[in-house]
Formats: structure tokens, sequence, C-alpha cells
């Protein structure tokens, strides 16, 4: 944090400023790069930021500087927040409706702020960024706020060695081609040397040059302050830094020592207006001590106010201040806070208050803190707050049983299951507490959680057991056991009690359990092989949902109809069309976007089940607007990558796929193994089986033995990493296959207990897995690939089938039997690889009619492609499933015509048709049939 | 820095270390690297105490990793985030020892000074790695991981489940490692009281593993707190440090 002005040179980081500038500079496809510095106090860090931003400003980039505060409870996004506002004024701290929301707004600020030029964020100290701005900084790294930023941020080093959240995180990022760390080392002998001659001028001796670098370990910072030492003809150098400083206090004048000794005890920047509160001078004689205590080298000032020059000098003051006169000026900065205009500074008035003895005083700031994180969604920082606010409540207080209340259901909210649970105990043990019925409903909550499913199990038992229970709190407990049972796979314990939950709320409840409780029934019904029985309840839960109107209420009940359709009952889809239609509803109505967005990524993973591709993805277009973030933006970039690796369309695959991975460094285990199975995919169109089986054996270590259905995908993408590596001629690595044949075994077993639906999805997964190995085994055989045609045509799954059959043909052709039925099935697999434009896969098909020479229909040409090498003219816009449907239109075919050449459905013509008038910008069938005939 | 600590394998030394390997197989390769490395550092070669510990380390988390492959483990995601996070504390303090930063733990730089010799037994050499290893670094790599994913460290969890499976791992591999050792005037000891060292060995790690589990606790509770996690882990490396310098001294023979 050393300031500008009087700098020494900057000595041995030429290099790594050219490095850090080019990465800056070096944006990936997805147009944001990050560069973290770490390095302990005093290395440079600051100093490498501040010369960084200063050489980029004006070259392609608009700069914003952001500084974290170190008093571990700043507000949520403070460092973004306040850049934001020292840019222009105006931060965006006004409410949103919910996190996303919150986070768009910000985005939609910083694009502003960046104008056409590339953003770059600096951000100083980022150990004591609070978790929002970490996690905002990952969601505009992942490219979801549509920013094209380079983020440029310091960590000390030290902060890195316990336990700090960003140590995972700058862990999970290194592996990113778009981020880079850089550990800055501190300077060598000969560059300390450099240094040295600089600062002291002329001719140094080699041993005292030598003697900085003993004492200073190289460390910049300390080699400067040495120098100067050295430079000003002090005899003997001072060992530490310490001695360095003290010396030099004693040295200021009276009025300038207490303008150090205030600042030391403030939240640094200090406002001038501030300071002037807190050191009672008139205005002459205190800026002729500040100015004092700036050329002594203690403070700086910039526009933001007061700061000490360095951290290091921080800490050496801060043992130098006596506790009572710390106390004393704590209480004057919080009385100066309190006596100024606007809206007050809740974080330091509390701050001040506690410091200056003050518990009564800092209670009232704390919890207007805490409830405005809470309006932030920072559920993080506000419980932080909420728990300050009890350490500075005594027993015997008699808001403290509201503080427990506020405490444990904050610490729940940001998932601390341990503490919401440590609050809800004292908070039983209060005399006040609330009804037993209530704390054991709450206790159940915190402990389901955390996973603790059986002891939440109980709970709930006994909350509804409890004689204090009124009917409305029985539904409510009724509905979270059926829900919680309904996790465990115990669908009659589920059933029976979502059955007495459905009762209870129906004549005396809140709809939200009516809703919780029928979703609970009705998926209960549905595996325990009732489907539609379990269907009858859902859908009537959603009458009731629409009814109330309710957002929430909506938004849960179309969730829960359209994962049970899409899911369990595998009628795809139904599951899709309901899942739009409640998108499409509350979206007429302007609420619940997370549910909007949640309903989309149903539906688009249900088309891409079905093989409707263009329409999978204009559904995920249409879901990205939406501007999600956390892990339902994971689930929509899963779903694009999926589509992108099905095209073919590599780039924007692995865009997609560093997102998700950037997103997931803030945390998100489960959503791993689809990153890794994905990236297995990827690599195996292009050929890298060696990099496919990498990814697919990481996915080994890093599943949930329960996930049966993710696992028989990761299995058959490495056994079929491992065929095509055979085929390719390649060497396969029988470790990496007994393992899989490992984990086929664990399948089979585990299918067993699994519910109907899992074990037919797993089923087929096997049945391919299986069919692999023979290839592996070099012993053709259409059988088992006959076998996995037929259970995913069942499943109605086109594109697996479609792969079966190519593989089953060409089984049969190695083998020379059957080959007219070997030769049909090829040609289904083409029409519909083509259909779903399944480029590589298409040309995988071509390529073995190639090879046994067989003819797959007429004028059949390899697909070219997909990306920038498509005709720039008018129908660039369209993707190449609406220009085959384009096409068909110009030539006169009728919908259902061209449904039955392109193999899709009517209805689905006729979306492919509205993209394509809205793309042209035309209105009828003849108006767009000119531009394609023009263009064409 | 005058002299380079590692001498002839300095730089590659250094550049194995540049790696941060992100899954448990990348663990494996740089601990077996470490280890070729390791065995070329003179005067003591392979038997510099660092490499006893490193072949132990190797050996443990090759286990491991079979493991994992195995589905041997409830919740295989949160054991490989562990054995990467608690490697990477390993390779952290290498890596601090390689730069001469004061940022090395004290507990790794007892033994890190003690390469060149004089030279200790491998038994005791690999217990006092495994000491800084676990008494040390396990309890924030634990903290670490469980804040990444998003639970808590509770007993009785299908996490613990997992963590105290490894304990099992080092029971099988201590005394395989020990026997290893063995000339023959040691083998006649061993057969006669062969099975109480072994008890005490594996005994040893456990003891030391279950403290490291109610270190992560209570480091769990004050994660936020950087100052007192800084208190906490300055008592942590000095309790360590001392254990680490009874086993590397003249006592420490007595174990093997």
């Amino acid at each position: 944090m050393a300031r500008q002005g009087d700098d020494g040179p900057l000595v041995g980081r030429t290099g790594t400023l050219t490095d850090i500038q080019s990465n800056l500079r070096n944006v990936g496809t997805g147009g944001t790069a990050a560069v973290f510095v770490t390095g302990e106090s005093g290395v440079g860090k600051s100093r490498l930021l501040r010369e960084t931003a200063d050489a980029l400003r004006g070259s392609g980039f608009s700069v914003l500087f952001g500084t974290c505060l170190d008093i571990g409870d700043a507000s949520p996004l403070h460092p973004v927040l306040q850049a934001l506002r020292r840019h222009d004024g105006a931060g965006s701290t006004s409410a949103a409706d919910d996190a996303g929301a919150l986070l768009e707004r910000v985005s939609r600020d910083l694009r502003t702020i960046a104008g056409d030029q590339q953003l770059l964020l600096v951000l100083d100290d980022l150990q004591w960024a609070d978790r929002s701005t970490r996690q905002l900084l990952l969601y505009l790294l992942a490219g979801l706020g549509d920013v094209r930023v380079s983020v440029l941020a310091a960590i000390r080093a030290e902060a890195l060695h316990g336990t700090h959240p960003l140590r995972r995180v700058l862990a999970e990022l290194r592996r990113l081609r778009t981020v880079r760390v850089v550990d800055l080392a501190p300077l060598s002998q000969d560059q300390t040397r450099e240094l040295v001659t600089a600062i002291v001028g002329g001719t140094v001796a080699l041993e005292d040059a030598d003697r900085v670098f003993k004492r200073s370990g190289g460390n910049p910072f300390v080699v400067e302050e040495l120098s100067r030492d050295l430079r000003d003809g002090r005899v003997e150098l001072s060992d530490t830094l310490r001695e360095i400083f003290l010396s030099r206090v004693d040295e200021l004048p009276p009025n300038a020592h207490t303008v150090v000794h205030a600042i030391a005890a403030g939240v640094e920047p200090i406002d001038h207006a501030v300071l002037a509160g807190v050191v009672p001078l008139p205005e002459d004689q205190l800026i002729e001590a500040v100015r004092a205590a700036v050329t002594h080298r203690f403070v700086a000032s910039d526009r933001d106010g007061y700061k000490l020059r360095h951290r290091l000098v921080a800490e050496v003051l801060e043992q130098e201040v006596l506790p009572a006169e710390a106390a004393s000026l704590h209480r004057r900065y919080a009385e100066t806070l309190e006596s100024l205009d606007g809206e007050p500074d809740n974080a330091r008035l509390a701050f001040h208050w506690q410091r200056a003895g003050e518990p009564d005083r800092a209670l009232p700031p704390v919890v207007s803190a805490a409830r405005a994180a809470e309006r932030l969604y920072g559920f993080a920082e506000a419980h932080r707050y909420w728990t300050i606010a009890l350490q500075l409540s005594t027993e015997s207080d008699h808001r403290r049983t509201e503080l427990l209340g506020h405490a444990a259901e904050s610490a729940h909210q940001c998932g601390e299951h341990l503490l919401a649970l440590a609050r809800l105990e004292e908070l039983a043990g209060r005399p006040d507490a609330p009804g037993q019925s209530e704390l054991h409903l709450r206790r159940a909550r915190y402990l389901a959680a955390a996973g603790r499913s059986a002891t939440a199990e109980v709970e709930y038992q006994r909350a509804l057991e409890a004689p204090d229970c009124t009917p409305r709190r029985r539904a409510s407990a009724a509905a979270y056991l059926a829900e919680l049972l309904l996790h465990l796979g115990r669908y009659a314990d589920a059933n029976q009690h979502a059955r007495e939950a459905l009762e209870l709320a129906a004549v005396n409840g809140a709809t939200t359990d009516l809703v919780r409780a029928s979703a609970a029934l009705g998926f209960s019904a549905a595996f325990r092989e009732d489907p539609d029985a379990g269907l009858a309840v859902i859908r009537h839960a959603v009458e009731i949902a629409e009814r109330s109107g309710h957002p929430d209420d909506l938004g849960v009940a179309y969730l829960h109809l359209a994962e049970l359709l899409a899911g369990p009952l595998n009628s795809i889809e139904e599951g899709v069309l309901v899942a739009r239609r409640g998108a499409d509803l509350l979206a007429a109505r302007g609420v619940g976007r997370t549910y909007q967005t949640r309903l989309l990524a149903i539906a688009a993973k249900g088309l891409f089940r079905n093989g409707q591709w263009s329409e999978a993805y204009a559904v995920l277009e249409t879901a990205m607007r939406n501007h999600p973030s956390g892990a339902d933006a994971v689930e929509l970039l899963l779903a694009r990558s999926q589509l992108w690796v099905g095209f073919g369309e590599v780039d924007n695959a692995r865009r997609d796929l560093d997102a998700v991975a950037t997103l997931l460094a803030g945390g998100g285990a489960r959503h791993v193994l689809p990153m890794l199975t994905l990236r297995a995919g990827l690599a195996m169109w292009q050929g890298e089986h060696a990099e496919a089986r990498t990814a697919v054996q990481r996915g080994l270590t890093e599943t949930r033995s329960d996930d049966l259905v993710l696992l028989g995908v990761l299995a058959w993408h490495g056994l079929r990493a491992e065929a095509e590596a055979y085929v390719a001629g390649q060497p396969n690595d029988h470790g990496a296959i007994r393992r899989l044949r490992t984990v086929m075994d664990r399948l089979v077993k585990g299918v067993g207990d699994a519910p109907p639906a899992v074990r037919a999805v797993v089923d087929g997964y096997l049945d391919l897995c299986t069919a692999e190995l023979s290839r592996i085994e070099d012993r053709p055989d259409p059988e088992p690939w006959a076998r996995a045609a037929a259970t995913w045509d069942r499943r109605q799954q086109p594109y697996p089938a479609a792969y079966s059959r190519l593989r089953h043909a060409e089984a049969s052709l190695q083998r020379r039997i059957r080959r007219p039925a070997a030769i049909t099935g090829l040609r289904q697999a083409y029409a519909a690889a083509t259909a779903m434009g399944a480029r590589p896969f298409a040309n995988e098909i071509v390529g073995v009619a190639q090879r046994f020479k067989v003819t797959l229909g007429e004028d059949v040409q390899v697909l070219a492609p997909a990306g920038p090498e498509r005709a720039a003219d008018e129908l660039s816009a369209l993707t190449g499933r609406e220009r085959e449907v384009l096409a068909a239109v110009a030539e006169g075919l009728t919908n259902r015509e061209i449904g039955e050449l392109l193999f899709i459905s009517e209805r689905t013509v006729g979306v492919h048709l509205g993209h394509i008038f809205d793309k042209l910008q035309v209105r009828t069938r003849v108006q767009a049939s000119r531009v394609y005939l023009t263009a064409a | 820095m005058t002299q380079p600590i590692w001498g002839p394998v300095q730089q590659e030394m250094s550049e194995l270390l540049q790696r941060h390997p992100d899954d448990v197989p990348g663990v494996v390769d740089l601990l077996a690297q470490i280890q070729v490395v390791l065995c070329r550092v003179p005067p003591l070669l392979d038997s510099n105490p660092l490499a006893d510990f490193n072949k132990l380390y190797l050996t443990i988390t090759e286990n491991v990793l079979e493991r994992l492959y195995a589905g041997k483990f409830k919740d295989p995601a949160f054991l490989a985030r562990l054995d990467v996070e608690f490697a990477a504390r390993y390779f952290d303090a290498l890596r601090y020892w390689t730069e001469g930063s004061p940022a090395c733990p004290g507990v790794w730089a007892g033994l890190f000074c003690r390469i060149p010799g004089p030279d200790a037994r491998a038994l005791p050499s690999a217990v006092a790695g495994v000491n800084a290893h676990i008494n040390f670094d396990l309890p924030f790599a634990l903290v670490t991981t469980f804040d990444h994913l998003g639970s808590d460290p509770v007993d009785g969890s299908d996490q613990h489940h997992d963590y105290l499976q490894v304990n099992d791992i080092f029971a099988e591999e201590i005394p395989g490692l020990r026997r290893g050792y063995l000339d023959r005037w040691q083998l006649l000891i061993d057969t006669m009281n062969g099975d109480l060292d072994d008890w005490w060995q594996g005994e040893m790690v456990e003891y030391t593993r279950n403290v490291a589990w109610r270190n992560a606790q209570k480091i769990w509770a004050i994660r936020h707190d950087l100052g007192a996690l800084d208190k906490e882990r300055r008592r942590l490396d000095n309790t360590a440090t001392g254990l680490g310098k009874l086993l590397l001294s003249p006592f420490g023979g007595f174990l093997q």
C-alpha cells in the first residue's frame, strides 16, 4: 500500500510487469482475464498494481480501483461498490429482487464505465474481501455479467497460509488459461544492491548494500527504508522495521504525532472532516500536522482521505498506542461519525463504539448493518454482524432472545450449520424462548440442511408431537418431513407423511406447505410405480398455486411437475411443455426470475435428450438473458456446453466449460462430474483420447457413490475413450479399463436398490459400457449394440440410440453379416445426426460409410464444421437447422412435410419458423423465401 | 542465497514445485517425481530423512487413490479434495524452503534442515514427516476442504467415516515400511516384540489423526477471525515442532 509520489525506483520487476500486462490483455473467447498477485507484506504488490493500471489506462482499458477494508466486517460487495461510487458518485446499493438481480445491476454499472473498452478492475488487499465480493468476481470472470473485464488483484501471502477461502479459489482458478497467479518473491542480492544504490545515490559500499539485503531479506519496502537511513547518514542500521519507525516517531512534532496515532486507530481511508473531529486542532495547525506526518513518511494522502503509508507501519504503531488512549480515540471517531450528515456508516460506527468500550452504543449500528447486509443478500456478512451483536449483549439483556433468533437463522442461511444449531440451543435455554414445536421444527430444518437426516427426522417427529403444535405448524412439519424422507428414498413413509400434511394444509395451511406436501406425495407415488396418482396430485398443486398466484408457489409447483415428467416418468416432451409454460407464465407476470431460469433449464435439457437441439439452444439463450448466477448459472452453462459438444463447436464449448470451472471455484462439488464428462466428450471428438481419459479418471475420484446416473455417463465416456483410442491405434491404459470395469460392477450392484426411473437410465448406460468393451477387446459384436439401441429407442433419446446404431452397423460390416440391415441402421443414424445438427457425429458416420463403401443417400456431404466460415450474408444469423427449414419453406413445403423431411415435430417446425421470421425481420413465408432465394 | 538449498538438484526441484496438482493422480505423480529428485540430494542420497517421509507419503497416497477408484469411500469428492489440499501444504512448505522464505512452517523446517545430515533412522525420519503433516497441515487442510464443499466437520458424518478410513491405510503401510528397513539384527528384535511395535506405530498415527480432527473442529469455529487463526497456527506449529525435534533426536532411534 505504499503511495505514489515518493516511491523508489521499481527494481527487478520489469519482466513481471510485462507478463502481467500481457496476461491481462490476453482475454480468452469469454472476454475475461485475471491476474492474482500474491506475496508477503512489503514485497511490492500494491506498487505493481498501480504501475500496471497506469500502463494500461488509456491503451484500450478503462480502469476501476477498489480496496478491501481490514475491519473484517465490511458491507457486502464493499470494494466494488466503493470503486463505483468513487467513479461516478453513485453505487448500486438500492434494493434488488434477489442476489442475482443485484449482481446484474452491478455488472450493468461496470459495463457503462467500460464503454467500448476492456474494463480493468483492480482490487487491492483481496484477502479482506467479503464472500459476496468473491462471488461477484467469479460471476464476472465467468462472463455472466457481460462485462469485458480483466481483474487484477493483490493478496497478502500471509493470509493464505491458514484456511483462507481464497486458497481453494486460487487453486481451482489456476487451471484456467485466462487466469494467472503471480507469486511475487523478495528481491535477490543483486537486485537489492541496485535498489540501495538508486536510493542512496552515488556509490554505496558493497558491504553496506549486503547488510541491507541481510536485514531486509530482500523485502523492497524494508530495503527502501533502510536505504534512506543509510542515505541520511544514520550510523547504525536498524535491525527491524519497528526500530526504524519508532525512531522516526520520536522525531515528529507533537501535533503530527497525535495525527499519526489518530490515523492508526481509524479505519482507512480517513476523511479530512472525520480527522478534524477526532484531532481537536485549529484547521491550519491540523493541516500543518498532517503535512509533517506526510513528510516523515508515515501518512499518505489521496482523494479518498488519509492512510498510513504501509500496512507494516500500522502494525508497528498499533503496539505503541496505550489502551486508554485507543479507547478515547475510538470514542471520538464514533462521536464524529455520528455527528456527520447523510447515511450513517454503520460498519465503522459499530467498529469504533465497540473498541471505545461502549457495547450499548455499538449495538444499534451493528443491528442496522446486519439488516442492510440482508437487504443486499450478503447472508455471510449479516451473520457476522448478528454474531457481533450477540457478543455485545449480555445474558440479562432483554434483546438477546431476538438477537439469538436472527443469529441462528442467518447462520442457517449462509451454510454455517453447526453455528446455527449452537445458537438455537442457546435460544432454547432462554426464559422467553419460543415454544417447543417451533424450536424442534427449526432444529430439524437446520439438521436437514447439515445433511444429518436421521436426527432431523427425530426432530420433525418431536415437532409434530409437541403439545403446543398448531395445525398450521403441524402441516409445515409434516410437509418438511415428507420431503426429507423422499430424499432418503423412503417412499412409503414419505407418502404417509405427505398425505397427513396435505390433509392438514388443505384445512388450515399455507399454500407453500400445500405445494411442498403435494410434491412429496406426487414423487413418492410415482416412485412407488403409481405414476398417474402422483401426477394427479402435483397437477392439483399447480392449480392451487395458480390460484394463489404467489411467484414462489407457482415456481415451485411448476418445477416439481416438470421435474417429475421429464425425470422419473420420462415423458420428456410433456415435461418440456410444462416447464416452458411455467416459465412463460412467470415471465408474463414479471416475477420469479430464478424459477424461470430453472424451468427453462429443465426444458433445454429435455429438448437436448429428445434430439431437438436447435430448440434447446434457443431456450438456453432465453434463460441466459435472465442473467442467472450461482448454481443456476452452472446448470445452464453445462447444458449449453453439452449442445456445443454435440454441435462440434469446440471454442464455444471450451469457453462455457471454463466459465463453469470459474464458478465452481467458489464451491459446488456436485457439478464437477458433469463438467469432467463434457470435457471428456469434447476431447474425444478432437481425437485427444488421452485427455479424455484423464478427465474421466479424475471424475472417478470425485464422484459421490449415490450418483448412479452421473457415474454411468462417466463410465461410458471412459470406455468409449479407450475404444476410440484402440481403434485409432493409440495405446490403451489397462489400469483405467480395469477401474472402469469395477465401476460397472458397482453400478450393477447399485441399481438393484435404485428407483425404477434411475434403474432404467443406468441400465441404458451399462448397455453402452458393455458394448464399448467389445470394441476395446477387438471382437466386433453387433449384439450388445442392438440391445443398447433398443433401450435408448424405448427411452426416446435419439442421440445415444443413433450412436448405438452406428456401432451396430460398423460391427456388422466388419463381421460381414447382415449387410442390408447394417446399411439401413447407418442411414437411420445419419438422418438422426443431421436432424440434430450433430456435426462431428455425422462426420463419423460418413467416415464409417466410406470405409465400408456404403451410400448414405443422395448427395450426402460431410457437414461443414460450424463456425466463422458460414456465409456472412443475411442468412448468417440463422442456425444450420434454421437454414434447413428455410430451404424447405422456399421449396414450398408445408410444416408437416418439413417435419417429416427433417424428423422433427410439426410444432418444432413452427418454432423454427418463428425464430427465422424474427431473425430475418419478416412476417410471411413468402417474404422469408424471397430472402433465402436472394441470398442463395 | 549464496548456496542453493538443494545443491545440484536445485533447478529440478524448483521446476517440479512450479506445479500445483489439482487432483489425486496429479499429487501421486508429483510425489513420485520429487522422490526421484530427493534421492539425488547429497550427501545422504536416498537415505536422507525427507526421502524417507516422501516415500511413505507416496505409498499412502497411491493407496488412497486406489481406494478412490474402487469406490471405497462414502464421499470420494470430499476425500479427493482433502487429499489435494493436504498435499498442497507439503508442496507449499517445500516451495518456501526452496525459496528460503521465512514463511516455511517451523515443523517442516526442522525436518528439511536435517536433509544434509546427520543421518537419522529411516522410521523416525518418516514419522517426523508424518508428524508435521498430520499435526500441523491436516487440521487446516480439513477446514479448507469443508469450507469449499460447504459442509461442516461433524462427528459420525460420511466425511468423518472416510477420514477415519485413512487411519487404516497408515496402519497398513507403516508396518510394511518398517519391515522394508530391517537388517538381520533388527529382524530378531522385531520377531520378539514386532507386534507391540507395530501397534505402537499404528496407535501414534491414529492418535494424532484424531487430534487433527479435533483441532480442525476448533479452527472451524474461529476460521473467520484471522487473528485468532494465526495464533492457533503458531500454537500448532510450536507443538508439532517440539515433537518433530524429539523424533529426529537420538531418542527417535529407539523407535526403529
